[in-house]
Order: C-alpha cells, then sequence, then structure tokens
C-alpha cells in the first residue's frame, strides 16, 4: 500500500442517467481506521460503497483502494476486501456451518485452515445452537449473525460494512461491535454504514456525513459534535417543584430556545446553544420567585443532534442554492 | 473451478434433481411402454425399425438436457434473489468468472443427468445401440450444444423475470413447447403441418436427432445441416443471455 490509506477517493461521482447518486466524494480512510460513512435514506451511501467494491463503475473522478486503483485493478481490490451486504446474501438450502465453509473455499482458503476458522466464529458469534440449521430456517438475526461471521473465514484488509446490526439484539450487536474493535487493532480497516448513531460514535474513529449525494462533513465524532451540535439542553430541579411562572420568565431570556417540564420526573430542561449563560439566569430567577435549585446538569450534544443538524444544514443550503 | 462447484452444491436443490431424473425414467418405462401396444414400430429413418419404447428413450435422454438447462436460469435466479450475485461479484470473481461457472455447472449436471438417465435407459436402449467413435462424438455434441442452447435460454429468462412465480410457470410452460413440438415423442418427417415445421425449427429436435443419429448409428440427410444449425443456434441464444447478464443492474 504506497499511499499508506485504505482508501483515497477524490471527487468520485456516479450518475444515473439525469440523476446525480454521488457527486465529488472525496475522502480518506487510513489503515486500522473505522471509518463511519451516514446519511439519510438515498443519500448516495450503498451507491459510494457500490463503487469503492468493484460493483459499480464511477462516472468521474477517481479512487484507490488498499493503493490499488478502482478503474483498472478491480480484481486486486476484491482479493483483498470483505463485504457486509445491508440486504440479505446466504446460500439456498445450506446450513450454517456448509454455507461458511462453501464461502471460505470460493475465497480459496485451505481446507484445515476453513474447518478451525468456521470453528472459531461459530463460537466468536454464539452460533452453536443453530449451526446445523438450514439458511431457509433461521430468523432474521441468525441469517445476519451467519452473513457477518462468515465474511471473517477468509483474509482481508479492508471490511466494509453496511448496517451489519440490522436484526441483531443489544447483546450480539454489542458483542459484533467489540469483535470489529478487536479485528481493527489487529489492522483491519473498516468502512462503516450505518443509521444507528451510537454504533457510529461507539466504533468510529472518523465519520463522513453524506446528503443528497455530497459529503457535507468530515470528522471525528467529537469534532462533528462540537461544530454541528447546536442546541444543549440545561436541566435542573426545585426543592419546591413546579413553578410556572419560572417556566414563563426563563422562556423570555435570549439565549433559550425552549422550557419544558417533565411532568414525571418534575425536571426542567431548557434548550440553548449558550448553558454557560443560561445556568446563572436560571439562578437568578429562582431567587427572584423565591425557589430553591436542587440540581443542575447539562446535557452533551448526541451525534444524533450533529447529525440532524447537519443534514437540515445541507438541505438548506439546497434549497436556497 | 470453485465456483462451479459452489453452484451445484449451493444452487442445487437434491429433491428437484431426483425428480427430474424420474421425469424421463418416466417417459421410458411407462409411457414408452404402454405405447408399445398401440405403436409397433417406428422407421429411425433408414429403414431401420425399432420399438417405440427404444425411439422415446433415446428422446427421453435428452430430456434431461432441457432440465440441465433449467437448473442453469435457477443457479442465476437464487443467487439474485439471495443477495449471493452481487456478492460475489464483490469477491475474487467478476462477471464473465461467474457466468462460466454458472456455464460449466450446468454443463456438468445436464451431461452427468444424461448418462444417468442412458445408464438406466440401457436395458431398453441396449440392444440397438451401435457403438462407434462417430456415434459417441455426436452423442456428446447434441448433449453439450443441447445444454449450451438451453442453459443460454434459461439464463435469459431468469434476468427477464424477476418473480419466482413468474420464472417457474414461464420456464415450464417454454420447455413443455420446446418438448412436445421437438421430435422426442414422435419424427417431425411424418407430423403433421405446422407441427412439423414448427419441429423443424426447434432446437430440441436437431438435439434428439444428432443424438438418435450417433447413438443408432443413422446417417440421415439433414444431419450434416442440423450439427452446424443446432451449433449456432446454442451461441447465439448464448450470447444473447450473456449480452442480458451484463445488462444485470446491481
Amino acid at each position: 500500500m504506497s499511499t499508506g490509506l485504505a482508501i483515497d477517493a477524490q471527487q468520485l461521482t456516479r450518475r444515473f442517467h439525469d440523476k446525480v447518486a454521488v457527486a465529488d466524494a472525496t475522502f480518506q480512510v487510513g489503515q486500522s481506521e473505522v471509518f463511519g460513512f451516514l446519511g439519510p435514506n438515498g443519500a448516495g451511501k450503498t451507491t459510494t460503497t457500490k463503487m469503492l467494491t468493484t460493483l459499480l463503475p464511477p462516472t468521474s473522478g477517481s479512487a484507490t483502494v488498499l493503493g490499488f486503483d478502482l478503474r483498472t485493478q478491480g480484481s486486486k481490490i476484491r482479493e483483498r476486501i470483505g463485504v457486509v451486504q445491508q440486504q440479505d446474501s446466504f446460500d439456498q438450502g445450506l446450513n450454517v456451518e456448509t454455507s461458511m465453509d462453501l464461502y471460505g473455499l470460493l475465497w480459496n482458503v485451505p481446507g484445515n485452515v476453513r474447518r478451525d476458522r468456521v470453528r472459531q466464529l461459530i463460537e466468536d458469534f454464539s452460533m452453536e445452537e443453530f449451526r446445523r440449521t438450514s439458511s431457509l430456517d433461521l430468523s432474521i438475526g441468525q441469517r445476519r449473525r451467519l452473513q457477518v461471521a462468515r465474511e471473517f473465514v477468509h483474509d482481508m484488509d479492508l471490511l466494509f460494512l453496511d448496517e451489519p446490526t440490522v436484526g441483531l439484539d443489544p447483546l450480539v450487536r454489542r458483542h459484533a461491535l467489540n469483535y470489529f474493535k478487536q479485528k481493527v487493532k489487529e489492522g483491519l480497516s473498516i468502512f462503516f454504514t450505518t443509521h444507528i448513531l451510537e454504533e457510529a460514535e461507539y466504533l468510529c474513529n472518523r465519520i463522513a456525513v453524506i446528503n443528497h449525494g455530497r459529503i457535507v462533513a468530515v470528522d471525528t465524532p467529537a469534532n462533528l459534535k462540537r461544530k454541528f451540535g447546536t442546541a444543549k439542553e440545561v436541566e435542573f430541579r426545585f426543592l419546591e417543584g413546579a413553578s410556572p411562572e419560572f417556566q414563563r420568565l426563563l422562556s423570555t431570556h435570549d439565549e433559550v430556545e425552549s422550557v419544558e417540564m417533565d411532568k414525571d420526573s418534575g425536571a426542567y430542561r431548557a434548550k440553548t446553544s449558550k448553558p454557560e449563560l443560561v445556568i446563572p439566569e436560571v439562578y437568578r430567577v429562582a431567587e427572584k420567585l423565591g425557589l430553591h435549585v436542587s440540581s443542575v446538569y447539562i446535557s452533551e450534544t448526541t451525534l444524533e443532534d450533529a447529525f440532524i443538524s447537519m443534514v437540515e444544514g445541507a438541505d438548506r443550503e439546497a434549497k436556497a442554492g | 473451478m470453485r465456483l462451479v462447484y459452489r453452484n451445484m452444491r449451493a444452487n442445487l436443490d437434491k429433491a428437484s434433481l431426483f425428480f427430474e431424473l424420474i421425469f424421463p425414467l418416466f417417459f421410458i418405462f411407462v409411457e414408452g411402454y404402454g405405447y408399445t401396444g398401440i405403436i409397433k414400430s417406428i422407421d429411425l429413418g433408414d429403414g431401420r425399425l425399432v420399438s417405440y419404447q427404444v425411439y422415446l428413450a433415446a428422446g427421453a435422454v435428452t430430456l434431461t438436457v432441457i432440465n440441465g438447462g433449467t437448473n442453469a436460469g435457477t443457479q442465476l435466479w437464487y443467487d439474485r434473489k439471495n443477495g449471493m450475485f452481487e456478492q460475489i461479484l464483490m469477491g475474487p470473481f467478476n462477471r464473465a468468472q461467474y457466468i462460466l461457472g454458472i456455464v460449466f455447472a450446468t454443463l456438468i449436471i445436464g451431461i452427468a443427468g444424461s448418462l444417468i438417465v442412458f445408464a438406466l435407459a440401457f436395458p431398453v436402449l441396449g440392444y440397438s445401440i451401435a457403438w462407434s467413435l462417430r456415434g459417441a462424438l455426436l452423442v456428446a455434441s447434441a448433449l453439450v450444444m443441447g445444454t449450451m442452447f438451453f442453459g443460454g435460454f434459461a439464463i435469459a429468462l431468469s434476468v427477464v423475470l424477476r418473480s419466482s412465480e413468474t420464472f417457474q410457470i414461464v420456464s415450464t410452460f417454454v420447455f413443455f413447447v420446446f418438448l412436445f413440438t421437438s421430435s422426442v415423442f414422435f419424427p417431425a418427417g411424418p407430423a403433421p403441418e405446422p407441427i412439423r415445421t414448427i419441429s423443424l425449427l426447434n432446437p430440441l429436435t436437431y438435439t434428439t436427432d444428432i443424438f438418435r443419429a450417433g447413438l443408432f448409428g443413422l446417417s440421415p440427410t439433414l444431419l450434416g445441416l442440423e450439427l452446424p444449425v443446432l451449433a449456432v443456434e446454442a451461441v447465439a441464444i448464448f450470447a444473447i443471455a450473456v449480452f442480458a447478464f451484463r445488462r444485470i443492474r446491481v
């Protein structure tokens, strides 16, 4: 890998007749990096993945994957990547064990290595109970587990994961994410597409957000939250309980977007981009009304807040432009 | 070869294969035997007379090339339905290797099926076979080209038809048309019009005629024409199948 990059995409573009599915996508994925690729439905995530996995030729632009040119060295790329597709992919009627073994055979993994890996993966992904069950009789989650585990039967340097945890229960999902993390520590690079933002935050070193075929941001999850996570919440309670007058007065403050009360917990939540200005105001108004603040805390911006902000911002720009 | 093996393991239903073998045997041992009482003998074209059961047995062996061909469409159809088509193309294989994997698996299944049916029909056919190298080459040519034609036809169908029900119904109907307008059950020459003309355009007629010529040591006048016509038809339909296959959107 001469560039030291797992992926180096430069102005990658794909058109379907008049429609531009992906426009000028430029980003890099480092070795042993988990690179998240997020975007709303139809944003261009799967088209980008299909181009990078050589399934779909780009209309223009260029890319290297593992140092190989996307246009001229497709077979070299395919020999060293793995792909877990968003859609189901399984061999009709074969059981879990045979499916994995046959998949390893396709990748030319020697028989003894295949047997050991299949046994280990069945254990790692907790598939012992249904190892002899036909793929047609598996539940959605079990089939997904097979699809993810199967990809690790062969060696690879870069793994494309497209919504890999859909249908998995929380325990198996966390286990799978930790398995990916372990593989990254061992040198694997991952291109990770998901709609579950907590997963992206848990797993990814950097994230690209794509909307309407254009990449709107590429950064670490923490930086994305800092840059785009505008609204924060200041949550507080009073010893005296609810006070409609307090809610009315605080709502008039310039830096407060809204104040709502959670009737179950009795807590107030003030939405603001400047909590450092709102908290003194909470104390000032409380003192004025003779109330005593029992607790205050600032809830952190989530990646979901940042994501929504980025996507809505891009939508507004698209409409304006 | 890895892909061929995988196609044979993953996409072929054992029960279907079993019944694909039963089907021609049923024609030979039930229908052929039953009709022997009505149709005393059939002229092979050179004045040689054989029983209807022997005549039908040879046709029934070529019937397996249709079944083998249908398997080609089924393999592609299952892979597209189950997401394995894209999965394999994102792995160490390209489209040309993928289609060749199907072609070779189809040829193996078609020819192996024919040989099994031939072996089981041997008690019926045995005395009438004229063993020769020329005959063996003709038999092999018929089976290979027939399987290529029907394999290509089924691949093209499976590209066009997206639902499994439609694929099954249409392929069954089309192959029945091929079957009952061919020389599998009756000679094309004496058949009434328009069956005769349709039969003479039907590649299964050519497959069956070449197979019978090889098996019984016949030299019909049209053989020199039937061989190249079947070869051209097989190549043409296969080119259409490859063209259709290349247009599959992923």
